[in-house]
């Protein structure tokens, strides 16, 4: 490979790096060999820092409660007590089956909802011309800047009002109004990179709005709408605020609910710290399921909106 | 009879709701639409404002009417338990809430304190730890999809996980951290560290508990930024001798002043608003607490709804005069390649040329 670098022409952007680096011969290349080992010495620390707490936590939801607070703790404990998991499951005088039941199913009309609103509102802002469009999207972008908790004292007494305290509608139907800006301003981005022409044609072909829109449209922006919707899903699935404000019974309670119920009953005196790791774990099961399957999408998608901007 | 205690029950009437009210969003942005046309409005302007509505009309109901109310009560007593009713508003008492905020309540600038701090160390770690990982991930390393999934993993980990894993890892006794650290401490003769029991070292554990998170979203981002730089840059720079600290200061850092913008805003954002984790948290009680926490403490617990209404407001003014001065600021430091038009790229680019060479 060397000896094309040197005697070939350098005509792409490739090429001319290399020649360049061919300038200096001695020592350049044990130089970048030197960097590269402390780049990924430097790498692998920082994976280090990002895995070693994980393994934490899985390392003590497999722990004995008599072992949990051995010093010097060990760091594979022996016996691991699988158990913990299926105690952990019914810590509660509600089971586990009811906390993850109620969790995915606002997650799931919240999501929808969302998704379905959010990428109607972001089409128009992308590809119509009407007067305020601007104005409107500069408003709707700076509610973002707005403090959950300012709205929340009013919205707590509209919800009031309506007799839907203790229900799941304050956390799903606010949904249906394309909820987070942020992702009506990614998908908005995504629609604006694709050519005009396209829905030009179909028009001509007689397609209305509707079907431009359902038909040829959405499929185009789907990576950007599988980003949102692992965004929207992982935002829903670990909401918290709304729960802790409309929720009173029990046994409505999504699972992040559940884990500070039993973190400040059942563990408040003797912390029992292998459960709550164990209930930890599995709350995040399926978001890092759902992340890894869809990781690709994901990062191409959380990062167009930043970089172009 | 319908059993209103079982779970059908609770999901069927949730669900029936959330079914009407979709199809009547979906309805009323129709109608709109015919509406406009009707009015004259051509059919571009009236498809595009009735596509918008559902974001509109949640604007209105969750955004606008919060917003005034929330002013309004600001200026009450307003307690949770009376009854509200249009014709029997509760009384309005001027600024006293926000007086007794500044003046009196002993909670209050501890948790505004608390919550700035923890933002002020905070953000700029975070920024520099973050575009140091993106800048190694860069640096044409292999398999650079694996360690940018790996990176962002603590970004999925819902953030009560998070929160009690890292009170569990800093517990002074036996926790990850201090046995880890045992070696050193012992060195120095220095007692164990009670991190989130300790008042002095609140603040510090939970700026280093962010600092887990900044991997996440933060890194992939300024990667991606890092990925827009164009090549040729560096190149030129090389020719020109500038040294790898030249180039960073002179190349990277002017290039990435708009990601690290939009970074800062949505970070500084997000500091302000910090409430999960610090709830799943347990800390000594003059430590103060975040405001966030205060003010649903102040709602919900004490039942002062116009005391945290206002408590509401400051923090809004406190946003807002920050995210201003953010962006005030950006003028001087952040550098658009579009203010040097395409026509003018090349003298941008010389002069980033000179100034490298200049410090060579």
């Amino acid at each position: 490979m060397s000896t094309e670098l040197i005697t070939g022409k350098p005509t792409t952007r490739e090429k001319v790096e290399h020649k360049v680096k061919v300038r200096k011969p001695m020592g350049r290349k044990r130089q970048k060999t030197i960097s590269d080992i402390i780049t990924y010495i430097l790498l692998a620390l920082g994976a280090a820092i990002v895995l070693v707490p994980f393994f934490w936590m899985i390392r003590t939801s497999l722990t004995l409660e008599s072992q949990l607070f051995d010093y010097p703790p060990k760091f594979i404990p022996s016996p691991l007590v699988f158990q913990n998991y299926v105690e952990a499951w019914n810590a509660l005088p509600v089971s586990f089956t009811r906390f993850t039941m109620n969790t995915l199913f606002v997650t799931i009309l919240a999501m929808s909802a969302e998704i379905f609103t959010c990428s109607l509102v972001a089409y128009g802002f992308a590809r119509f011309r009407f007067p305020g469009r601007n104005v409107l999207f500069m408003l709707m972008l700076s509610t973002m800047m707005l403090p959950g908790v300012v709205t929340l004292v009013p919205s707590f007494i509209l919800w009031r009002e309506l007799k839907l305290i203790d229900t799941y509608d304050p956390m799903t139907i606010g949904a249906w109004f394309a909820w987070g800006p942020s992702y009506v301003f990614l998908l908005r981005q995504f629609f604006m990179s694709l050519p005009k022409e396209i829905e030009e044609a179909a028009l001509l072909d007689g397609a209305n709005t509707i079907q431009i829109y359902a038909k040829i449209m959405l499929p185009l922006v789907k990576p950007a709408l599988l980003a949102i919707a692992v965004l929207s899903f992982i935002g829903n699935w670990n909401n918290f605020m709304g729960p802790l404000i409309y929720l009173n019974s029990g046994e409505k309670y999504p699972i992040i609910m559940a884990l500070k119920f039993f973190e400040q009953s059942l563990s408040k005196e003797a912390p029992k710290f292998h459960y709550m790791m164990a209930m930890a774990h599995m709350m995040s099961i399926p978001l890092l399921a759902l992340y890894f399957a869809m990781q690709r999408n994901f990062i191409e998608g959380i990062t167009a909106g930043a970089v172009k901007g | 009879m319908i059993d209103t205690g079982s779970w059908v029950y609770d999901y069927s009437s949730t669900f029936s709701h959330w079914l009407i009210v979709g199809i009547a969003v979906i309805l009323v942005s129709f109608l709109i639409q015919r509406l406009l046309k009707k009015l004259g409005m051509n059919n571009e302007a009236s498809t595009g404002l009735a596509l918008i509505m559902p974001w509109f009309i949640g604007f209105l109901i969750f955004n606008v009417y919060p917003f005034v109310a929330s002013f309004y009560l600001s200026l009450t007593e307003y307690n949770l338990l009376s009854p509200l009713s249009f014709s029997n508003l509760p009384e309005l008492v001027g600024f006293k809430n926000y007086i007794y905020a500044f003046t009196e309540d002993p909670n209050f600038w501890p948790s505004i304190r608390l919550t700035l701090l923890y933002g002020l160390i905070s953000i700029p770690l975070g920024l520099a730890g973050a575009l140091g990982t993106a800048m190694l991930l860069n640096r044409e390393v292999k398999a650079v999809g694996v360690w940018r999934t790996l990176y962002y993993l603590p970004a999925v980990l819902p953030g009560a996980a998070t929160a009690l894993l890292w009170r569990w890892m800093f517990n002074p006794s036996n926790g990850l951290i201090n046995t880890l650290l045992s070696p050193v401490l012992k060195l120095f003769n220095i007692p164990n560290p009670a991190w989130f029991t300790n008042p002095d070292l609140v603040l510090p554990s939970f700026v280093i508990m962010g600092m887990w998170g900044i991997f996440g979203t933060t890194t992939v981002i300024l990667l991606a930024g890092l990925k827009n730089i164009p090549n040729d840059l560096y190149e030129s720079a090389t020719i020109d001798g500038a040294n790898q600290w030249r180039k960073f200061l002179n190349i990277t850092l002017p290039m990435m002043t708009p990601t690290l913008f939009y970074v800062l805003i949505t970070s500084l954002i997000g500091a302000l608003q910090y409430f999960t984790q610090a709830l799943f948290i347990t800390t000594p009680r003059e430590a103060g607490v975040f405001i966030n926490v205060y003010i649903w403490q102040q709602a919900f617990n004490q039942q002062k709804m116009g005391y945290a209404s206002a408590l509401a407001w400051i923090l809004l003014a406190i946003t807002l005069l920050l995210t201003l001065l953010v962006f005030r600021s950006s003028s001087m430091w952040v550098f658009y390649e579009s203010d040097v038009s395409s026509g003018k790229k090349k003298k941008s680019k010389a002069k980033i040329k000179s100034s490298a060479q200049g410090g060579a």
